[in-house]
């Protein structure tokens, strides 16, 4: 008898945890969060995450009447960690939206997982084409960050009309798949563009010493040098480049002559730098008139920002936070958390964000939502950025470095 | 033009820095006989130590040297006696299994502490170069170069001069007998993986300014090490010199010589150590001919 009464205690307290459970995920909207909480990306997760959690804060935390749970996942900087992440997050955790991750190969690695429900997803990062390339045709894939051939087609484009044409071009590029993965980009729109390209380099990624690399290149007397490596390499390149003295009139970084992390690593030798980007601390951008407390002027975004987390914000941090906030705008919209309905509210979102107008529209690589596309490129002079291209946009114009 | 000289002085600067990174290792396995398999965190904490010196007070890396190697050789000592003397005579696969969490826990914690961001110190010297003609010789890599050849020297005459020299010696010879004469080998122990951290941090005070620093970078400097220390013969000092050159100029000479060298030149010079140690497989000076 008494076993009896236990059962059946036991029955009423697990329907009753039951009941609360179903009541908690009615009462929550739940976003999954894959991304480099720790190993060799951390540096990438740890943005997305702050950029996520301002973006949840800033909308209030709640949609309606609803808490919005935002379930972060640490994927390892690790292919095989971040499948687990992905599949756990939609198989058990059952979420229909997902944010991250941020590295190209930890972002290739769960597609599959993806596919198997696939969930609304937005990524804030991965400029690898082998995505875009992925992802063709897909209704509910969003991307908010520039793919790979971005930076070498707006770059090569600002570089011919500063320059003229019959300029020549060397190459170096790492190992990895980031800089395999650019290097035809870089040629194609470089050739493109007028460019003759005089030397492609392959150096390894952490490579001790640069200089035979630097001594071939100084041979062919390029007038441009275009470094597709990942920030640890670009560092040591920039420096490498400057005690060398190569008296090469321009220098071309990827993603990270923006970067603080950068500038503060290499000194003096990050001095006339080019890069591309979508985002650089201090531009002038207005604010969403409507929606002016959750997309602010970049100005009041970045005090805001550096007001929480006594830092300047970097590119990851602007790209996550307003991804996030897209997301949370279009399920509010959509009055749904059905993934289908939030899909089309994001197709229709037109905001003044940080990153510029939000329209997602599709690639010539055939992804079907790409925001952001309206690339700056800029050159550091001093501890200042000059805006180079587009023309409408520029401060300054081209400075070739003695 | 030939790319001959410039080959050689770089290949040379590139040897010291290798030479300093491996000999700590070599040193800790020929007393010990554990592989350190947490070194390259050694290199790393150096590299954050003088990292930090300079952005916070100010410290040149090369001053702020002593002291960072005293506190990471003090703190792995203190590790030592807590975790790793406790497998001294576990098999080998335990031992491996700890370092290795070791050097997965402190990569975390410099993560969780530092964040992921890359760093390196801009000195003055790490940006200049003496020009001779076409030549080129970087002021940093020069001074990272007369750095390591003088801690090895001093590395050299402390184990031949000093009395705690020459029972480290003793102790890598063979322990038992080491103990019957009275040494402490226990302390030996202790002491020459303090040592192997210290040089481990000095390494990474002077690739403070030559390299990037990320709390992962020791992982790269440590299968570097590895390979040398097998190339040079496990537990050999003079013999880690030895291939910490070989593998420098393997490496310089395949990044000038061979088109894309740069991105091949680790994989050649691997080859290299598969190719020595096909035809001597206690590496160039292997434990039984060291000379310690």
């Amino acid at each position: 008898m008494s076993s009896l009464i236990k059962c059946f205690r036991i029955s009423v307290a697990l329907a009753g945890a039951l009941a609360s459970t179903h009541a908690t995920a009615q009462d929550t909207i739940r976003i999954g969060a894959p991304l480099e909480l720790s190993g060799r990306f951390v540096a990438y997760g740890a943005q997305g995450k702050r950029g996520v959690e301002m973006a949840v804060d800033v909308y209030g935390g709640k949609i309606g009447n609803r808490k919005i749970e935002v379930l972060f996942r640490d994927v390892q900087s690790n292919n095989q960690a971040a499948v687990t992440a992905f599949t756990e997050l939609t198989q058990q955790e059952k979420v229909d939206f997902v944010i991250g991750p941020i590295a190209s190969g930890i972002v290739a690695a769960s597609v599959p997982a993806w596919r198997q429900s696939k969930p609304l997803w937005i990524v804030g990062g991965s400029s690898s084409t082998q995505l875009e390339d992925a992802m063709k045709g897909e209704q509910l894939f969003f991307h908010t960050y520039p793919w790979a051939y971005q930076y070498h087609e707006s770059t090569a484009k600002m570089l011919s009309e500063a320059m003229g044409k019959s300029k020549k071009v060397a190459i170096i590029y790492s190992d990895g798949a980031y800089g395999r993965e650019q290097l035809p980009w870089a040629k194609e729109f470089y050739t493109k563009n007028g460019f003759s390209i005089v030397a492609t380099e392959l150096v390894r990624e952490g490579a001790a010493d640069l200089n035979p690399v630097l001594q071939k290149i100084r041979l062919t007397r390029p007038d441009v040098l275009v470094g597709i490596v990942q920030t640890t390499d670009g560092i040591q390149l920039a420096k490498q480049v400057h005690v060398a003295k190569l008296n090469i009139p321009v220098l071309v970084g990827t993603a990270y002559p923006q970067l603080q992390e950068w500038s503060q690593a290499t000194g003096e030798a990050a001095d006339g730098w080019i890069g591309a980007t979508t985002y650089l601390p201090g531009m002038k951008r207005a604010g969403d008139p409507k929606l002016s407390k959750l997309f602010p002027s970049l100005t009041d975004w970045e005090a805001d920002f550096k007001k929480r987390y006594n830092r300047e914000p970097e590119f990851l941090d602007v790209t996550n936070y307003t991804s996030m906030m897209l997301l949370l705008v279009a399920i509010e919209r959509a009055g749904s958390t059905d993934k289908e309905k939030v899909a089309k509210q994001l197709t229709t979102l037109n905001i003044q964000t940080m990153l510029g107008t939000s329209n997602f529209v599709s690639t010539p690589g055939g992804a079907l939502h790409q925001a952001f596309n309206d690339m700056v490129v800029f050159q550091r002079v001093g501890d200042k950025f000059v805006v180079l291209y587009p023309a409408d946009a520029a401060d300054g114009k081209l400075k070739l470095k003695q | 033009m030939s790319f001959f000289w410039q080959c050689l002085i770089d290949s040379l600067l590139l040897g010291g820095l290798y030479s300093l990174m491996s000999i700590g290792l070599s040193l800790g396995f020929g007393v010990t006989r554990i592989i350190n398999f947490a070194h390259g965190e050694m290199i790393m904490f150096g590299a954050y130590g003088a990292y930090f010196a300079s952005i916070l007070l100010g410290v040149d890396p090369l001053l702020s040297l002593p002291l960072v190697a005293i506190v990471v050789a003090v703190t792995a000592a203190v590790l030592f006696k807590a975790l790793i003397e406790k497998v001294l005579n576990a098999p080998h696969i335990n031992q491996i299994l700890l370092l290795f969490g070791i050097s997965l826990a402190l990569q975390n914690v410099a993560a969780i502490l530092w964040t992921g961001d890359a760093r390196s110190v801009a000195t003055p010297y790490s940006l200049t170069a003496f020009e001779f003609e076409t030549l080129l010789v970087p002021h940093g890599r020069v001074i990272a170069f007369v750095v390591a050849i003088i801690l090895i020297i001093a590395l050299f005459c402390w184990l031949r001069l000093s009395e705690l020299g020459r029972a480290t010696r003793a102790v890598a010879e063979n322990g038992q007998a080491a103990t019957l004469m009275g040494i402490n080998v226990s302390r030996m122990y202790m002491l020459s993986f303090g040592i192997n951290a210290a040089l481990g941090a000095a390494t990474g005070a002077i690739s403070s300014f030559l390299l990037t620093i990320t709390p992962f970078m020791g992982f790269h400097m440590l299968a570097k090490a590895f390979a040398i220390v097998v190339l040079g013969g496990l537990g050999s000092v003079p013999g880690t010199i030895i291939g910490a050159f070989a593998l420098a100029f393997a490496e310089t000479w395949v990044s000038y010589y061979v088109p894309e060298g740069n991105g091949w030149a680790e994989g050649v010079a691997f080859i290299v150590l598969l190719f020595v140690l096909t035809i001597r497989p206690k590496g160039i000076l292997g434990q039984a001919e060291a000379v310690h």
